[in-house]
């Protein structure tokens, strides 16, 4: 039984872009121009370095992982997705197309679907390997980080025929004003709580991530700036040591609020705590990094410095 | 007394355990500043490390080990069997099944119905065990043992089912995790607080009921030739023993083998009477469980160990050793 729940434990993360939003929908991204059928055929290299070789323009296509059916809806794609992941709630359209799975991708289903191209996000457990099976042409696009999104617009756009240059250029632009705007602010102290079930082992956000991204864009300073993965464990002890300034709550959904961190043993000492900024936030938007990132970098900036976001 | 030496030993050795314990921890501590930390000499963020995050831990350790040996001692001598302890006769884990049910009604409510929970669980489990082991007329070591193994798989299954069908486990999947693994986990110093309360009548209670789990060591007739009620003595120690493990289980989830290896090794010390064993086995399960934790955050640092892991890796061949040896003298 352990073992299922180890294979239970490992999508924990993926398991959280499927928080429900409490936000209104983004403002339409407007679709970007419409692809002239010359694009095509067309070669894109995808996030494993492979060069794959897309002949006309998809009309069929299987989205998986919430990031990449966000992208292609808003590329415009969005009428031409097929189906996408059990997790794909944004736009709300995405959670109406059929679903071919979520930690396990359902082999039958994503074929039944007659995709001719299958975006998606990285597995290693066989997956990729069984979709390159089919007769669709197929994607890995894994964005990780802030840098890796404008990749992802460009390469998507050219895959699916839409100037996803343009919307590269446009979520660039958004976290350049942040960026900009911060600059000669001060560093607050941000510790990003994930997952706190164990308080010796808690869950935060490493350098490489798209979050640890953000936090440096809104001006702030990630106590676990020096961990050695994307998404390392950090101590209780650690985190008092560190006294951030401001604690941002991604496990909010969990139903860790302000008050029940400062009923931990100890952290009533925290600055974070002392002077009220402890921050509960919308999981949808910080958890994945999408076309959304621009939004989520204004948020975040507005948590760490609201004296400059009014 | 006899034991009286030994129990003193176990008793000053506590304290140094519970010492060691906290010198080490996630952020390097001279131990200089740990022992400032404890007279209000350190810096701040030092003084609040040691006395909320790593004290807390090390007396919740303490608490578990000591409740599982105590727990242990109490099943053994009402089973008339060395082999018998809270894991192995499915207490604990019909305990994490009552905490895990609750985690699945909702975390608002789990930190104050953990441990009661987690006593009911266990209650029912132990009743359980008793009930299918005398089946028969009389209790033997293979039929505790598999009554513990029917029991044990049951609550896991059912542990596994709610897993899957509550949405809310499935979003609190490491709380699951870490009751499964075994791991003194503290999230308030009331958590603390109150297993104290819940142990310490757990062991009072095992105190009184010495004697008569000491006439049952010739069989119920004969205890009930001495005066001792056979049916109610049953229940307490019952009673007792879930209190135990219920309160250890709600801190550091299962826990294996600390129960069963504790009181075996002290009996040739202390010798067999009840009153004795339950309180040495308390003091001595109790140090091992600091030392255990100690080694769990330390053998391979900075990652944590679960402590359920040592003490699994420590006492299954101490239990494979006494199942062999209990088997010869039964073919003997």
């Amino acid at each position: 039984m352990t073992r299922r729940i180890v294979l239970l434990l490992a999508p924990l993360l993926f398991l959280l872009s499927c928080v429900p939003s409490a936000s209104p929908a983004p403002p339409s991204a407007a679709p970007a121009a419409a692809a002239s059928a010359a694009a095509f055929p067309a070669s894109v290299t995808d996030f494993q370095g492979r060069s794959v070789a897309i002949s006309k323009r998809p009309e069929r296509i299987v989205s998986i992982g919430p990031s990449n059916t966000e992208f292609l809806f808003t590329l415009g794609a969005g009428d031409r997705v097929v189906g996408d992941d059990d997790f794909s709630d944004e736009p709300p359209a995405a959670k109406t197309k059929p679903h071919v799975g979520g930690v396990k991708v359902n082999l039958e289903k994503v074929v039944s679907l007659k995709p001719d191209l299958i975006v998606t996000v990285k597995f290693s457990d066989g997956t990729i390997e069984a979709l390159s099976q089919s007769t669709a042409a197929v994607l890995v696009v894994d964005p990780q980080n802030a840098a890796d999104v404008a990749r992802t617009a460009s390469l998507l756009g050219k895959a699916v025929g839409a100037d996803g240059d343009k919307l590269a250029a446009e979520i660039q632009a958004r976290l350049d004003a942040v960026k900009a705007k911060t600059a000669n602010a001060t560093k607050p102290k941000v510790f990003h709580e994930i997952d706190a079930s164990d308080l010796t082992k808690m869950y935060t956000v490493g350098p490489g991530s798209f979050i640890d991204d953000l936090i440096k864009l809104a001006g702030g300073t990630n106590i676990a700036a020096a961990a050695k993965s994307q998404y390392p464990t950090i101590s209780a002890e650690e985190v008092v040591r560190a006294d951030p300034d401001i604690v941002v709550l991604a496990d909010s959904a969990y139903g860790t609020t302000a008050e029940a961190v400062a009923a931990r043993a100890g952290w009533s000492a925290l600055s974070a705590v002392k002077n009220k900024r402890v921050y509960p936030v919308d999981g949808n938007l910080f958890s994945r990094p999408g076309p959304r990132l621009g939004a989520a970098a204004e948020a975040y900036a507005k948590l760490v410095h609201p004296e400059l976001f009014k | 007394v006899r034991g009286a030496p030994a129990i003193a030993v176990l008793a000053a050795l506590l304290p140094v355990s519970i010492g060691g314990g906290i010198l080490v921890g996630a952020v390097p501590l001279a131990p200089g500043d740990v022992f400032g930390a404890l007279v209000g000499t350190a810096d701040p963020s030092t003084t609040v490390i040691i006395r909320e995050l790593r004290l807390p831990r090390v007396l919740a350790a303490a608490l578990v080990g000591g409740a599982l040996a105590v727990a242990g001692t109490l099943l053994q001598g009402l089973f008339r069997n060395p082999l018998a302890d809270p894991y192995v006769t499915g207490t604990s884990a019909g305990a994490a099944l009552g905490a895990v049910g609750v985690i699945a009604l909702g975390s608002d409510l789990a930190a104050t119905l953990v441990p009661l929970a987690a006593f009911v669980g266990a209650l029912a489990s132990a009743l359980g065990v008793w009930q299918l082991a005398r089946l028969g007329g009389r209790t033997t070591v293979l039929t505790v043992l598999l009554a513990g193994i029917v029991l044990t798989s049951f609550a896991s299954a059912l542990v596994t089912l709610l897993l899957f069908a509550s949405d809310r486990l499935a979003l609190r999947l490491r709380a699951v995790l870490d009751i499964l693994t075994g791991g003194v986990a503290v999230r308030a110093t009331s958590e603390v607080a109150l297993a104290g309360l819940i142990v310490g009548c757990g062991v009072g209670l095992a105190i009184v009921l010495g004697r008569r789990i000491d006439a049952f060591a010739f069989g119920e007739e004969t205890a009930a030739t001495l005066g001792v009620d056979p049916e109610r003595t049953t229940i307490a120690v019952i009673g007792a023993a879930a209190l135990l493990t219920g309160a250890a289980v709600a801190l550091a989830g299962l826990v294996g083998f600390v129960g069963l290896v504790v009181p075996h090794a002290l009996r040739p010390i202390v010798g067999a009477t009840h009153r004795t064993l339950a309180l040495a086995s308390f003091f001595a399960g109790a140090s091992a469980l600091v030392l255990a934790d100690l080694g769990a955050r330390t053998l391979f640092a900075p990652a944590e160990l679960p402590v359920g892991v040592v003490t699994g890796l420590l006492g299954a061949p101490f239990f494979l050793l006494l199942l062999v040896r209990a088997r010869r003298r039964e073919l003997a």
